[in-house]
C-alpha cells in the first residue's frame, strides 16, 4: 500500500481578507516499512499537510493517491472500508481518549466495522502487549494511567483495524524524555517488525531523525527540505534546517546558548516576495528577495529550496559552530 | 565560580511540603536543600512528579490551602516560610518575580498588555498611570519587542507564544526583582523561539546582576542556562552541583538513566534508552531510596534506607549509596 501526495495546495478563501494557503505545492510518497519525518515549526503547515494525507481534507489543487486511487475526502460511514488501512493519531492524543470510558472498549473503536464482536477483547490485550503494556490495562480508565500510558493507548486505537499506513501529529509532544524514548523505539519497531509506512510530524528534529528514514522540512506552507534522515542531520541544505539544527540546546556542550534566529515567522496569508525565509537568512542575496526557488534535486536523492544550495551540485555547508558566550 | 560569593541569596533548608489528601498527608516535598547565588542561574531539573515546582511555590507562598510547610528559607535575613500574607504579597512581583509555562494563561485574555504591565508598577512602586505607562514602554523596548505603544495598546491574543513570552518576562522584571523565577519559561515554544527568549534571559541576568532559578524537565536547557542544578525525584534532590559536575560527571543513576534517554547527536544505533518503570510520585515514593524499583545497581539495602546526600566532590552532592559510577582516578 502506498500514499502518494503530489503537489498539493491547500487554500482558504477569507471573507474580506487574503487567502490564506497552510500549505503549498507540496509532495510526498509513504511506503510500508519506511518513517517519513515532518518537520517545522508553528504555522509551517505540518499539522494540516497530515490532514490531507489522511483524507480529512481535500486538497484545493493535486492529487491525494492511495494504491492508485484518489482517497476520497467523506464521511466516516461512507469511506471505503479499504480506506481503514490508512490511520491517524492526533495531537494530543492522550486527551481524545473518553475518560469514561474503559479502554478496552475505545480501542475495539476501531474494530467494529470489520471484524466480529467476538474477537475485540483478545484482539485489544493482543494490541496493547505489542505496545508493551500490560494486557490487564483493557479493563482500565485512561485516569488511571500515566501520560506515556495513555500516548500508547491512543496508539493502540489507531491499530486496531490494521492499518498499514499511519500518521502521527506529535506524537511525543507531551510524554516525558523516558516515554518519548519508549514511543519512539516502538514506532520503529512496528516500521521494521510489522511493516507499517509512517508519516511521524513533530516540531522535534532531536528526535525525528533518530526514529525516521526520511525527513522533510516545513517553513511557512513549503517543503524545504527532503532528504534521509542522517545526511538532513549531519550536512544540512537549507538555511532553515541549520538554524533549527543549531537552536536546539544540548547536554553535550555546558553554558553554550544556541544562536537565536532573527526576525519572526510572519504571516501565512503574507509571505515575503521571492523566498518565503529570505529576510531571516544569513545568506540571503538579490535573487532571494524577488524570485521563489523551487524544490530541487541535488546530490543523493536529497531535494532543497534554496538558490544558494540548489546551484551547487554537491558539497553543502557542514553546520557552523555555535556562539559562545560568557 | 561557585564560592565567589559567600551568602546564598536563597537559602533553603530541609524544606518539606505536605498537602492534604482524602487519606491524610502526602510528603510531595520531602526534605530539600538548595543554596542560590547571586547573579547565577541555579536550575532544578526534574519530571513531572519530581516536586519542582511545589518547592518553587513554597517559597513564594503560592500553596493551596490545607498544606503544611517546614524548614527554612532565608531571603534576604527572613525565612519565607514563616511570613504572614501581607508580607508576602509585598515581596511577590517585587523582589521575588515569576514566569510560567504557556504566557497565554499568564495574562488575563480580556485586559489589554498595558492594564496588565502597570497595574503592579502601580501597586509595588505607586508610580502614576503615565508614569507606569512609560516604564512599560521602556521594558517592551528593551526586550526587543517590536512597535511598544502597539503592543500596550494590543490583546493578548495577538501576539504569538513568544513574542507573549517576552511580555510576561518583561512585566516581571518590571519591579526590579532580586530573584526572577522562571518555570518551564521556554516548554511549547518552537525550539527557534525558544533561542531567543533563553538568550533573553541570560542578557537580562547579566546586565541587571539578576539572579535566575529556572526550573525545567529539559536537561538541554539545563545545560545551555544554569551554573548550578539540583536533581529532583519523587521530592528529593537525587543530586546537586555545577553543571559541568552533574551533566560530565553524573554520580546518580537517575540523572545518568535521564541524560541516557535522551537522542545524541552522534549516535550509529537508532535505539533509544528509556528509563525501565514509571516515574515514582513524590508522595507516595517507593520505600528507601525512591528510584530503587527501576534501577540497574540496586541492591537489598535500597530498599530500605532512604539515602542521604553524599559529597562526590566540592560543591558536587548525590544521594546514592551503591555510587556505582565513581571511579578513583
Amino acid at each position: 500500500m502506498t500514499l502518494e501526495l503530489s503537489n498539493v495546495t491547500l487554500t482558504y478563501a477569507r471573507r474580506g481578507r487574503a487567502p490564506l494557503s497552510p500549505v503549498v505545492g507540496a509532495s510526498l510518497r509513504l511506503e510500508p516499512g519506511q518513517i517519513v519525518g515532518l518537520v517545522g515549526e508553528s504555522g509551517c503547515g505540518k499539522s494540516s499537510l497530515g490532514r490531507l494525507a489522511v483524507g480529512l481534507v481535500a486538497p484545493t489543487s493535486g492529487t491525494v493517491v492511495l494504491n492508485g486511487r484518489n482517497l476520497s475526502v467523506v464521511g466516516p460511514r461512507a469511506r471505503p472500508l479499504v480506506d481503514l488501512k490508512l490511520q491517524m493519531v492526533f495531537q494530543n492524543a492522550a486527551g481524545s481518549l473518553n475518560p469514561l470510558r474503559r479502554v478496552g472498549s475505545q480501542i475495539a473503536d476501531g474494530m467494529r466495522r470489520t471484524q466480529p464482536k467476538s474477537t475485540h477483547r483478545k484482539k485489544a490485550i493482543a494490541i496493547l502487549e505489542r505496545l508493551g503494556m500490560p494486557g490487564s490495562i483493557v479493563d482500565s480508565y485512561p485516569g488511571q494511567l500515566s501520560g506515556g500510558q495513555r500516548q500508547r493507548v491512543a496508539i493502540a486505537r489507531a491499530l486496531a483495524p490494521d492499518p498499514e499506513i499511519l500518521v502521527l501529529d506529535e506524537p511525543l509532544a507531551s510524554l516525558d524524555a523516558s516515554a518519548q524514548a519508549q514511543v519512539a523505539n516502538l514506532l520503529q519497531d512496528l516500521a521494521v517488525r510489522d511493516g507499517l509506512g509512517m508519516l511521524l510530524i513533530s516540531h522535534d528534529l532531536s528526535v525525528v531523525k533518530h526514529v525516521a528514514d526520511r525527513v522533510l522540512v516545513m517553513y511557512l506552507g513549503l517543503v524545504v527540505e527532503d532528504s534521509a534522515a542522517r545526511e538532513l542531520w549531519e550536512k544540512p541544505l537549507h538555511p532553515y534546517t541549520e538554524a533549527l539544527i543549531r537552536s536546539a540546546p544540548s547536554t553535550e556542550t555546558n553554558r553554550v546558548l544556541p544562536p537565536p534566529l532573527p526576525g519572526e515567522v510572519g504571516d501565512p496569508a503574507h509571505p515575503p516576495p521571492g523566498c518565503r525565509f529570505h529576510p531571516r537568512c544569513p545568506y540571503v542575496f538579490d535573487r532571494c528577495t524577488t524570485e521563489s526557488p523551487k524544490l530541487t534535486f541535488v546530490s543523493g536523492g536529497r531535494q532543497v529550496s534554496c538558490w544558494l544550495r540548489s546551484s551547487r551540485e554537491i558539497t553543502p555547508a557542514a553546520v557552523p559552530a555555535p556562539l559562545v558566550e560568557d | 565560580m561557585i564560592g565567589s560569593r559567600s551568602t546564598p541569596v536563597i537559602s533553603v533548608q530541609n524544606l518539606v511540603v505536605k498537602i492534604p489528601t482524602s487519606e491524610g498527608f502526602s510528603t510531595i516535598v520531602d526534605g530539600v536543600d538548595f543554596e542560590i547565588q547571586g547573579g547565577r542561574v541555579f536550575g532544578i531539573a526534574g519530571e513531572s512528579g519530581s516536586g519542582k515546582t511545589i518547592s518553587m511555590r513554597a517559597l513564594l507562598g503560592l500553596l493551596p490551602d490545607g498544606c503544611v510547610v517546614t524548614g527554612k528559607a532565608i531571603f534576604d535575613g527572613r525565612n519565607l516560610l514563616e511570613l504572614g500574607p501581607s508580607a508576602l504579597q509585598r515581596i511577590r512581583g517585587r523582589a521575588l518575580a515569576l514566569v510560567q509555562q504557556d504566557p497565554t494563561t499568564t495574562f488575563h485574555p480580556m485586559l489589554s498588555i498595558e492594564q496588565q504591565m502597570t497595574d503592579h508598577l502601580r501597586y509595588h512602586l505607586g508610580l502614576s498611570r503615565p508614569d507606569a505607562r512609560s516604564r512599560a514602554l521602556q521594558l517592551l523596548r528593551e526586550m526587543r519587542i517590536p512597535d511598544p505603544a502597539g503592543a500596550l495598546a494590543a490583546y493578548p491574543h495577538q501576539f504569538s507564544g513568544g513574542m507573549l513570552q517576552r511580555i510576561a518576562i518583561a512585566s516581571a522584571i518590571s519591579c526590579e526583582p532580586k530573584v526572577l523565577i522562571a518555570d518551564e519559561p521556554t516548554t511549547g515554544l518552537d525550539v527557534t523561539v525558544q533561542a531567543g527568549v533563553l538568550k533573553l534571559l541570560d542578557d537580562l541576568r547579566r546586565e541587571r546582576d539578576l539572579t535566575i532559578v529556572l526550573i525545567t524537565h529539559d536537561l538541554g536547557v539545563m545545560a545551555a542556562m544554569a551554573d548550578t542544578i539540583a536533581v529532583l525525584y519523587a521530592g528529593r534532590v537525587a543530586e546537586t552541583g555545577t553543571t559541568e559536575q552533574v551533566l560530565t560527571k553524573t554520580r546518580h543513576p537517575y540523572t545518568k538513566a535521564l541524560l541516557d534517554a535522551l537522542p545524541k547527536s552522534e549516535s550509529s544505533q537508532r535505539k533509544l534508552t528509556p528509563i525501565p518503570g514509571t516515574a515514582a510520585t513524590a508522595g507516595d515514593p517507593p520505600p528507601g531510596c525512591a528510584f530503587h524499583p527501576r534501577c540497574r545497581f540496586a541492591r537489598g539495602s535500597c530498599s530500605v534506607n532512604k539515602p542521604a546526600l553524599l559529597k562526590a566532590e566540592e560543591g558536587h552532592f548525590h544521594a546514592c549509596t551503591v555510587d556505582p559510577f565513581y571511579s578513583a582516578v
